[in-house]
């Protein structure tokens, strides 16, 4: 049968003992309000995001007994023990006024229909109306002999229903004061138990009020003549003890002292559903959209029942009589059902799988009632088989996906609340996490350090600390009094903001530097009217979003440089350097529940945007981490787990780099930190948590990244997964050397780390090309041996092929070879037609190829196993040979890499440049030494130095794959009045002029 | 190590014992940043911080001392993994719980000089304690019922508890050789049982810390 249960979580907890608890939903079902009568403060919780913690109202001195929410949810009135009724602001919860006080304590409130009165009622003999809008008491109904613990105002506006604990039901006309009708025993006597309250309910359209019944029963009176209508009798076995309406009248939930809630079909008179509770549920509400009924017990532990109401019946949000139907919002009625089905699976799922929640309640006998018709049994029978067998196999598959989604937004997997009604993400800054009462919590936490925050009553307390406490400045922990929620580190400073609170506490943005040659150079900037949304922080800039969609960014030394509008809401911000990037909502999520997002780059001191686009996310999840890479790559990680890394390729795209799904242990969640090229630096969280608490200190885990590859057939997803990200590295560092060489910068260390990675590269696609052989895969083969930057390597190759006895390949590769060859002498030859060709070339394989008679004398002493092709200007080479010969002994141990060197081959044009470029050939080399001291190359010129070196340089820069980068020599191409560009790195670019 | 104790009597000080634990491996998290260290037992690092890394106990103490890293207490340094071990060894008259063969040492070691990264230190300690005295005893009854073999074989007996029983099973045993065959190795025993005791009296000098 179906599986199906509530689950209930801790909400307020100080109640040892069982007191009474209320429990209320907002208009639009965004919040959800609590109170306990052991407990002075009142909880506004988003059942969206039931991780987040609840907004807590503290004014009470004593336990909260009573709650009621104006009809437009826009005042929440609070009773308590203390003796005072409060009214607030809602959904802010801002305190507004005492609005009157009692002698003993406040049992009972109620709205009137239009909000302008509030009865109040307790252990003192009346019931006083009082104006909202001035306060003043309109009048005092005396007449219960016992402390009222009910009160209901006619949603028709013309009477007031109160009850009082020894089971006396009166109704009162408003107009004239006067006592209707006095029912006197018709309810239970709740005796001196203040966890028991008689409650009654009018139905929303008026006509019919329920009372309790002595007889474990719920007795309907009629609006006018007060006559008992009929009952609803069934399994409860004690008392009921509150009862509550569905939005259009035609179901109604009761709970009893038998810790039962029974749902009842007031048309059939029957019960149509039930749940058992471990504790007694003394308060329930049911969503004012939606098919759910948010419960709460003695305990103070909250829930929502989902999908109540069977969906072959009518959902109980359906149809609400016209008088009611003008407050709610017509809109969201109309995605209601499609909604609903995702409802009813997610929480089905998630209560397979939330053995680890407290409070499980135990799941609903399905007993029927015996009387109701055969049919119709059998009718509903089926409705649930289908359904629970749907709830069953959609949560076996989901379980993962669902059960991560949700536990980012629930931390205790408690309950699954909604998320029907997709709602636009909140502004959050990267590694933060949310503010746990009495506890700390993170407002940042990156790869340097991380900022903490403890709420105390009046003040904040906030501590900085860096990971490398060796090296990172010493921060002296601050008191906050401005209550920051937002911040952001780097090495030079910290920067603060928090949102405004009220009116008196303006939005502030405070930046603090760690260290400065002038006192007091921490800067505050307060918002009138606006609000910081989101900050982040970079290499001289502080930038903050605000409410307004302002994009301000300031100078570390507080000087307002830029203000720009954003196109829409602030996601969140990051900063690294001079780049700050921005996620922006770019309309209302789709009804699929995606995010709309898009982000900017800008670059700070070029005040340029260098790229613009739309933030891919996975369908359904939203954004949980911005930044940069430790190499300045923006990145972004989503609520499924796929981390997203931007890069240029193809006009500037998100590769996705990491996906959690493939990567998870059962029961992990990765809050992430940062990343580098190849590791992503997380927390692993152990379900259901989703992020880290301060203590212990958390511990940094690193994971690869990998591309989520498809399967192969192959079976070699671990190289195939290294090849692309070889290539990713590698068109990185090219466009790192590109705006460096722009920028007329130095590129030699990014030179080497790009040999590097070509050399790590092709041994990759070796061992590729080694796993295509053995698989069969031949064609793949040759596609990747084309991909091979070094000759060597193709080489290799070849004679791995004849290995492997498939000539055909060989024969495959050896074209290849050839062509790679011949292509290249073709450009040598166009680009400088006078130049003189001269190769040493491996002794191997290569002796097949066609190459010309002048190239092969020069092979004549194959001294070097490794292959270095080399072409020379003819004057040097004799002279040169020797010496070459001896240094060549060398690179031969340096594998790869060397390998790269000298397969890269160089033409000399000693004819042409010889002349011209000797005079500034020699500072050339000694820049080069300079730069490279490990190069064993350099020894050759260093000890030659009398000798005139020159650089000659192939003109174009298109060599070949294995060549990519040039540096640019000006000296050479101002002499000569051609571009030219050459690799400082490489020995075989020097020829010698004497 | 070598310097300190006979070589031809296997009984080492408390001392010499731990010195050999300080091999086993933990994981530390460095809180600063530093090249590999390439060592004769091998290369551990790279440090870098809130990051963790596998480095020899005596290395891990050396950083802590220096405030240079927290120790993480291994698993089974956990009250619940203890709780069950200790349940374990309560009801299994005969055998031992798998635990660490240098469970003795390594927690000493991190009570010692790690208190403030094991949580429930008190917890811990005590039924660290517990599980010793429990072993202890249980070893001291199993031995009361050996009888004449060669070998004795226990599993799960870790360094400390071999360490203190291995000159008593070992006269034994060369006892019961002896009495199984009079005529072959008197000296042997004589020999050896002189130089345990010597062993045993003689004042050690304490291992430098």
């Amino acid at each position: 049968m179906k599986i199906k249960s509530v689950k209930l979580r801790e909400a307020h907890k100080g109640s040892a003992n069982a007191s009474f608890c209320s429990i209320l939903w907002d208009l639009h079902a965004h919040h959800l309000v609590t109170a306990s009568s052991s407990e002075p403060s009142i909880s506004i919780h988003d059942p969206l995001l039931p991780s987040n913690p609840p907004r807590v109202l503290r004014h009470h001195r004593d336990g909260v007994t009573a709650l009621a929410l104006s009809p437009n949810s826009t005042c929440l009135a609070s009773g308590s023990i203390d003796h005072s009724v409060k009214l607030y602001k809602f959904p802010g919860g801002e305190f507004e006024t005492n609005i009157t006080r009692f002698t003993l304590p406040i049992r009972a409130l109620a709205f009137n229909k239009s909000g302008s009165m509030l009865a109040a009622a307790g252990d003192d003999e009346g019931i006083k109306l009082i104006n909202t809008i001035d306060g003043s008491i309109a009048r005092v109904l005396k007449g219960h002999r016992g402390p009222v613990t009910g009160l209901a105002f006619d949603p028709n506006g013309e009477y007031l229903a109160s009850i009082d604990s020894i089971g006396t039901v009166i109704y009162w006309e408003l107009q004239s004061g006067r006592t209707l009708y006095t029912l006197k025993g018709v309810a239970p006597d709740t005796g001196s138990d203040t966890s028991i309250l008689n409650v009654l309910s009018w139905s929303p359209d008026g006509e019919t009020l329920a009372v309790p019944g002595l007889k474990n029963d719920i007795v309907m009176y009629d609006r006018d003549t007060a006559e008992k209508l009929f009952t609803l009798r069934g399994d409860h076995t004690q008392h009921i003890c509150f009862m509550s309406w569905s939005p259009n009248g035609k179901y109604i939930a009761t709970s009893s002292l038998d810790k039962q809630i029974l749902i009842w079909d007031v048309n059939r008179k029957q019960d149509i559903d039930r749940q058992k509770f471990d504790d007694r549920i003394c308060c329930m509400a049911w969503k004012p959209v939606g098919n759910a009924l948010a419960v709460i017990d003695v305990m103070g532990k909250y829930g929502v029942w989902e999908s109540v109401v069977p969906s072959s019946m009518k959902s109980p949000t359906e149809d609400i009589p016209s008088s009611r139907s003008k407050n709610s919002n017509g809109l969201l009625f109309f995605d209601e059902e499609d909604e609903e089905d995702q409802e009813l699976s997610m929480s089905g799922s998630l209560s397979d799988l939330g053995e680890d929640s407290h409070g499980e309640s135990e799941p609903p006998s399905r007993k029927r009632l015996r009387k109701q018709p055969v049919i119709d049994d059998d009718q509903h029978e089926d409705v649930y088989n289908e359904l629970s067998s749907c709830t069953k196999t959609e949560s076996r598959k989901k379980v993962h996906r669902i059960n991560k989604e949700s536990s980012d937004k629930e931390r205790d997997g408690s309950r699954s609340m909604m998320t029907y009604r997709p709602k636009m993400q909140e502004a959050f800054q990267p590694g933060s996490t949310p503010p746990l009462p009495g506890k700390r919590n993170f407002l940042c936490y990156n790869m340097l350090g991380s900022i903490t925050t403890i709420k105390h009553d009046e003040y904040s307390h906030i501590e900085i600390d860096f990971h490398d406490t060796s090296t990172g400045p010493r921060v002296p922990p601050m008191t906050d009094h401005y209550g920051f929620t937002m911040a952001s580190l780097n090495e030079n400073g910290s920067v603060f903001a928090n949102p405004c609170k009220g009116e008196k506490n303006m939005s502030t943005l405070m930046y603090r530097p760690f260290s400065s040659w002038a006192n007091n150079s921490e800067w505050y900037m307060r918002f009138e009217g606006e609000e910081v949304k989101a900050i982040a922080l970079g290499g001289t800039w502080v930038a903050a979003v605000t409410s307004l969609n302002f994009l301000r960014i300031y100078m570390d030394g507080g000087l307002q440089k830029h203000i720009l509008s954003l196109n829409g809401p602030v996601v969140t911000a990051a900063g690294f350097k001079d780049e700050l990037a921005i996620v922006t909502h770019v309309s209302d999520c789709l009804p699929s529940n995606e995010q709309m997002l898009e982000f900017r780059i800008f670059n700070i001191s070029k005040g340029t945007q260098p790229f613009k686009g739309r933030l891919p996310l996975t369908p359904g999840s939203y954004l949980t981490w911005f930044g940069f890479t430790e190499e300045g790559q923006l990145s972004s990680y989503d609520s499924k787990g796929v981390l997203r890394v931007f890069t240029s390729q193809y006009g500037g795209n998100w590769l996705p780099l990491f996906s959690a799904i493939k990567e998870r242990k059962s029961g992990e969640n990765y809050w992430v930190v940062g990343l580098n090229a190849s590791k992503l630096f997380c927390i692993v969280c152990k379900n259901p948590d989703s992020f880290p608490q301060v203590h212990p200190k958390p511990v940094l885990t690193l994971l690869n990244l990998s591309f989520p590859l498809a399967s192969s057939d192959l079976g070699e997803e671990a190289l195939e997964n290294e090849f692309m990200l070889n290539n990713l590295h590698l068109s990185q560092i090219q466009k790192r050397i590109e705006v460096m060489t722009d920028e007329g910068l130095d590129t030699t260390s990014l030179d080497d780390e790009a040999f590097d990675i070509e050399a790590a590269q092709d041994r990759c696609i070796f061992r590729l090309i080694a796993s295509c052989c053995n698989g069969d895969k031949l064609v793949r083969a040759t596609e990747l041996v084309k991909l091979l930057s070094v000759e060597k390597s193709v080489r290799g190759a070849i004679q791995l092929a004849t290995a492997l006895k498939l000539p055909i390949l060989a024969e495959r590769f050896n074209n290849i070879l050839e062509e790679r060859l011949q292509s290249k002498t073709e450009v040598l030859k166009t680009s400088l037609p006078r130049s003189n060709h001269d190769r040493n070339v491996k002794t191997d394989v290569a002796a097949s190829m066609a190459l010309p008679a002048t190239e092969r004398s020069e092979i004549s002493e194959p001294t070097l196993s490794t292959s270095s092709a080399k072409l020379s200007a003819p004057l040097l080479i004799k002279k040169v040979k020797s010496s070459d010969r001896v240094k060549f002994g060398k690179p031969k141990t340096d594998g790869d890499q060397t390998a790269c060197l000298e397969d890269s081959r160089e033409v000399k044009d000693a004819g042409k440049n010889a002349g011209p470029s000797q005079v500034n050939s020699v500072k050339e080399v000694k820049n080069l030494q300079t730069q490279r001291p490990s190069n064993p190359f350099l020894k050759l010129p260093n000890n030659q130095e009398e000798k005139k070196v020159e650089e000659v340089m192939p003109e174009s820069q298109s060599q070949g794959p294995s060549n990519p980068f040039f540096k640019s020599s000006n000296k050479v191409g101002e002499a000569t009045g051609v571009q030219q560009s050459h690799r400082p790195s490489n020995p075989f670019l020097k020829s010698r002029a004497q | 190590m070598a310097g300190q104790s006979d070589p031809h009597i296997s009984l080492f000080s408390a001392e010499e014992v731990e010195f050999m634990a300080e091999d086993e491996l933990i994981e530390i998290v460095p809180n600063m940043r530093m090249d590999p260290l390439n060592f004769i037992c091998g290369d551990f690092g790279p440090f870098l911080p809130q990051i963790a890394t596998p480095v020899p106990l005596w290395l891990a103490v050396a950083l802590k001392k220096r405030g240079k890293c927290a120790i993480r207490p291994p698993l089974w340094m956990s009250v619940e993994k203890l709780t069950q071990v200790l349940e374990g060894e309560r009801d299994s008259q005969g055998a031992f719980q798998a635990l660490p063969f240098h469970y003795v040492e390594i927690s000493r070691l991190l009570f010692d000089h790690a208190r403030d990264d094991i949580p429930d230190m008190y917890m811990v300690r005590s039924l660290i304690e517990d599980i010793r005295d429990v072993r202890v005893h249980k070893v001291e009854t199993s031995l009361e019922k050996f009888s004449g073999t060669s070998a004795v074989k226990i599993p799960n007996l870790s360094a400390m508890e071999v360490n203190i029983i291995r000159p008593f099973v070992g006269r034994a045993l060369q006892a019961f050789y002896k009495h199984d065959n009079p005529e072959k190795i008197p000296d042997v025993d004589r020999a050896s049982s002189g130089q345990t005791r010597v062993a045993n009296n003689e004042p050690r000098r304490p291992l430098r810390r």
